[in-house]
């Protein structure tokens, strides 16, 4: 079943996931939308990644609905699948295979035609022609996460998942990795995305949704958080350098405590 | 805005193509599930002198079959679960079971591999031959026997995450097989031993590999041992097939 076009590329509802007895998200909605950047902030524990994991399809939720690009994930888990580009956080693929190797692989997957041509443009563009016969443990951080960004984008999908996208990468690659991001936001596609920067969640998102307890605490633009929370007790003082920025916003809402 | 899914021969052969590879790069490890029944075959001339070839061929192929059941599929599976492979595959457009289906494709070509390799192995250190019906019975005998071995090494990646763990099991599993199958048959640790292991999914497969290479003295024991043998592999398919989890993480 192929539901009409929406105006959301992905729609999150009423989501709730448990671990045995551990409620770890509740009932939880949102929605990304096409030409969006979303980021979903919140402390560690707090519930991103297993939101995000629901919606790739590795959990199973105990109730609630997802839809991407119009196919219900539930009914239609392989056709949600093939319109979303996935990142996971800490992305592996097989040790004895080459950078080109597995990136044929997952052309192959998603059923892209890859040429010899295509495959050495493909990682030309990302600066790794020379890597194309090296196993993708010898390569750095920056360039395993480009390879994991081409892979996730390889066939062009309406939606891209990335979880913690810029863990561990160096400024360069960080600024390179956010060019790519905002190029796919700049063909019309979604990009959902989780990250501890708020310096670069204020930055890139288009809108970003905070979660704590499972909970979604609020969502919106950085700047519109910005100013609802201005003069929040617990924002002013959490507030080091006298201009609320959207980390100020954050700690504010989901406290100092350090999380495990 | 329609989303197109690839076809499922498109997907199964792109991950044939890469399993297919991985076990290239790791062909090393199908010369040391090889030496073993190497060993046997060059220690047991005296059986095969003997006029018990068949025996000989039959246990060489089932230790094979338990090296690659428990040592190759198994921790290859406990390994790229640790690292995250099968979920990174899963966020894709592929149907678990394609995932499965493209390893124990590769499982497969071991088989007939090591199948093979311990039939060259007979004929050229114990100038051993058979006939082309007991070679081409043996061979699809064998994998029905793998299967058994194939399952086993599910229940273990089923009911272990922890890869060390798996190692370090499937280890003690093939030496306990190997040590109690191979002595315990003739007795060594009494008659009680020696029934159980007749009975057991080393003995039925050896049973049956050895009558497949001589179809004429097939039995009713032996169909019976055929019985068990699809009996124990589907036990441990099942059992594998359900507790297995495709995270490395609880």
């Amino acid at each position: 079943m192929s539901h009409p076009q929406g105006s959301f590329i992905l729609q999150v509802e009423d989501l709730n996931v448990y671990y045995g007895a551990f409620h770890a998200v509740r009932d939880v909605s949102f929605d990304v939308r096409p030409g969006e950047i979303f980021g979903l902030l919140g402390p560690n524990g707090a519930g991103k990644t297993s939101t995000l994991s629901a919606v790739e399809g590795l959990l199973k939720p105990r109730s609630g609905s997802i839809q991407v690009d119009g196919h219900l994930l539930s009914e239609q888990p392989l056709h949600a699948r093939a319109a979303m580009g996935v990142q996971l956080q800490s992305t592996s693929f097989q040790p004895e295979l080459t950078v080109a190797e597995i990136i044929q692989l997952y052309a192959g997957i998603y059923g892209v035609k890859l040429t010899k041509d295509r495959l050495l443009k493909t990682l030309d563009d990302i600066k790794l022609a020379e890597a194309a016969t090296k196993k993708f443990g010898q390569l750095s951080g920056g360039q395993q996460q480009r390879v994991s960004l081409v892979i996730a984008t390889i066939h062009d999908p309406r939606l891209v998942l990335l979880d913690e996208p810029t863990t561990g990468l160096d400024p360069q690659s960080r600024r390179q990795l956010w060019e790519r991001i905002e190029a796919i936001r700049e063909k019309g596609h979604a990009v959902l995305l989780t990250t501890h920067s708020m310096e670069e969640a204020e930055a890139v998102c288009d809108r970003v949704g905070i979660i704590d307890h499972g909970r979604v605490i609020t969502v919106d633009t950085p700047l519109s958080l910005i100013d609802r929370y201005r003069d929040d007790p617990e924002v002013v003082l959490a507030s080091r350098r006298g201009k609320i920025t959207l980390e100020d916003v954050f700690i504010g809402i989901t406290g100092k405590d350090i999380r495990s | 805005m329609e989303t197109n899914i690839p076809s499922t021969s498109t997907v199964l052969s792109a991950l044939l193509r890469a399993d297919f590879t991985t076990q290239w790069r790791n062909r090393r490890s199908f010369i040391l599930i090889l030496i073993v029944p190497v060993i046997i075959l060059i220690s047991w001339k005296g059986a095969v002198d003997q006029g018990r070839g068949p025996l000989a061929l039959s246990t060489c192929i089932t230790v094979g079959l338990i090296a690659i059941g428990l040592m190759g599929y198994s921790n290859a599976i406990a390994r790229d679960r640790d690292k995250g492979i099968f979920q990174r595959l899963r966020v894709a457009p592929v149907p678990s079971w394609a995932i499965m289906a493209s390893r124990l494709s590769v499982q497969l070509a071991m088989i007939l591999l090591v199948t093979l390799g311990v039939f060259l192995g007979g004929y050229y250190i114990d100038h051993l031959s058979i006939s082309p019906a007991g070679y081409a019975l043996a061979l699809l005998t064998a994998f029905v026997g793998g299967a058994v071995y194939l399952g086993l090494g599910q229940v273990i990646v089923g009911l272990i995450r922890n890869p060390e763990t798996v190692n370090s099991t499937t280890r003690l599993v093939y030496f306990t097989f190997i040590m109690v199958g191979m002595f315990g048959q003739f007795g060594a640790f009494g008659t009680l031993t020696q029934q159980i292991v007749v009975w057991s999914p080393y003995g039925t497969v050896e049973k049956i590999l050895t009558a497949s290479m001589q179809p004429s003295t097939w039995t009713g024991d032996t169909s019976k041992a055929l019985f068990l043998t699809i009996l124990y592999a589907a036990v441990f398919f099942a059992i594998g097939i359900k507790r297995f989890q495709w995270s490395g993480r609880s």
